[in-house]
């Protein structure tokens, strides 16, 4: 008899999924009246359906969208988060926080001061939290995602030459 | 990124082709490229320059920024004759052409290493402003390697902005991206770059994409033959936020193609 682990229950943002991705979705979504069949949504941002699910995965995760028997429609969130012009993913820093590989990075930050991508990467599959099989390049996506994610949304600062994140300075 | 110098007024010509002819030599005989090629940009314009591929768009473009001399005519920017790069020009380019090696705020400062009446602590601030202005403020010390192909056209971005510019050009700047970050990417360029905020006065866009011209551009200028000419000048009068879907969109796309075909 073979032994099962559990699977993960985390939140984890799909790791192809960038926010400009999830930002253009919502605001084309908005743009043809907040609410649309997932094939139209695909067509106007003229993207597959394969690449479109993980954008639509990651915009449910944060709140912005829900989808109700093949439709798209966006929540309350969605439609302020779409008319919001500047800095839209500082709207979003909280719910991003408990996300995965952010949930981690900041719990480290917080204890560190400073972390890399590795130290996120392997804290994460001590729990069984992995974007790909392979170490390096889950380390590759798990820092990718904390750049992509975390930077914008105000949560992680990055230094490329150190590779390491650190808490973001405060923004006016 | 305020401005000391006086303003031109709204319909001044900022940029003026004036009978620009260009020839290649193939084996010491020429190889007319560009055949009296006129056209203007005027305050506050976004004028795009579209045609069949390689008939010379971005090489006009080139002309127009003093990378390459034509061989008869001349450009005037803001009233005085380009005979090579200069500081009030800038450009984009379709493949972003960043050092790999220096991270998007040293990217930014290689654009500015020029400026002599500035100090290295003044060039940072405009650097990092510029960061912010294309909309990637916190990373600055994040490597191109690191970016998406949208973050990284954002860098070309600043680094075209940081100079202050009065002439932005942009060839094919959205081509390289992927369909979902070019459109969020041009809906936010016309506002970023026309816009009191910045130094910029006139923009003109290369680009074979017919739908993103009549999104933003106020005039298009159409280059066709070999060697190219101006074959005609579509004003798009149509107000803005434009709606890619309507039928009037539709018909001003029609017109450019008409006189593509």
């Amino acid at each position: 008899m073979t032994e099962t682990r559990p699977l993960p229950t985390a939140l984890m943002m799909p790791g192809n999924v960038r926010a400009g991705q999830v930002i253009s979705l919502v605001e084309i979504a908005g743009s043809i009246g907040g609410k649309v069949d997932v094939p139209k949504l695909a067509d106007e941002l003229g993207a597959d359906i394969a690449v479109l699910l993980p954008i639509l995965d990651a915009a449910e995760m944060l709140g912005l969208v829900r989808t109700e028997k093949g439709d798209v429609l966006l929540t309350e969130l969605g439609l302020k988060f779409q008319k919001t012009t500047r800095n839209k993913m500082r709207m979003l820093k909280d719910r991003v926080a408990t996300i995965e590989p952010f949930r981690t990075a900041l719990d480290l930050v917080s204890r560190k001061k400073v972390v890399t991508a590795q130290d996120v990467a392997d804290s994460l599959a001590e729990i069984g939290l992995k974007w790909h099989y392979k170490p390096d390049l889950n380390e590759a996506l798990v820092r990718t995602l904390l750049i992509h994610w975390a930077i914008y949304a105000d949560l992680l600062g990055y230094d490329g030459k150190s590779g390491e994140f650190r808490k973001a300075q405060p923004k006016p | 990124m305020s401005q000391q110098q006086a303003q031109p007024l709204a319909g001044t010509t900022i940029v003026a082709v004036e009978h620009v002819n260009l020839d290649y030599h193939k084996e010491r005989e020429p190889l007319p490229v560009l055949v009296d090629v006129s056209m203007t940009a005027k305050r506050d314009e976004l004028v795009a320059i579209t045609g069949p591929s390689g008939c010379g768009k971005s090489t006009l473009l080139r002309i127009v920024a003093g990378l390459i001399r034509p061989s008869a005519g001349k450009v005037m920017v803001l009233g005085s004759e380009v005979k090579g790069p200069r500081a009030d020009v800038s450009m984009v380019f379709q493949n972003f052409v960043l050092l790999p090696w220096r991270t998007a705020l040293e990217n930014v400062l290689f654009g500015l290493s020029p400026r002599k009446d500035l100090t290295e602590e003044q060039k940072r601030e405009k650097a990092k402003a510029a960061l912010e202005v294309a909309g990637l403020s916190g990373f600055e010390d994040v490597y191109p390697g690191e970016l998406s192909g949208g973050m990284k056209q954002r860098v070309g971005v600043a680094r075209a902005l940081a100079t202050e510019p009065r002439v932005m050009l942009l060839d094919e700047p959205f081509s390289s991206l992927d369909d979902l970050t070019a459109e969020r990417l041009r809906k936010e360029t016309y506002t970023l770059l026309i816009n009191p905020q910045t130094s910029v006065q006139s923009v003109i866009l290369v680009s074979h994409n017919v739908e993103e011209i009549i999104e933003l551009a106020d005039k298009v200028v159409v280059l066709s033959g070999r060697p190219a000419r101006v074959v005609g000048e579509v004003e798009v009068k149509m107000p803005r936020p434009r709606n890619k879907k309507s039928e009037e969109f539709f018909q001003w796309v029609d017109k450019v193609y008409t006189l593509l075909s």
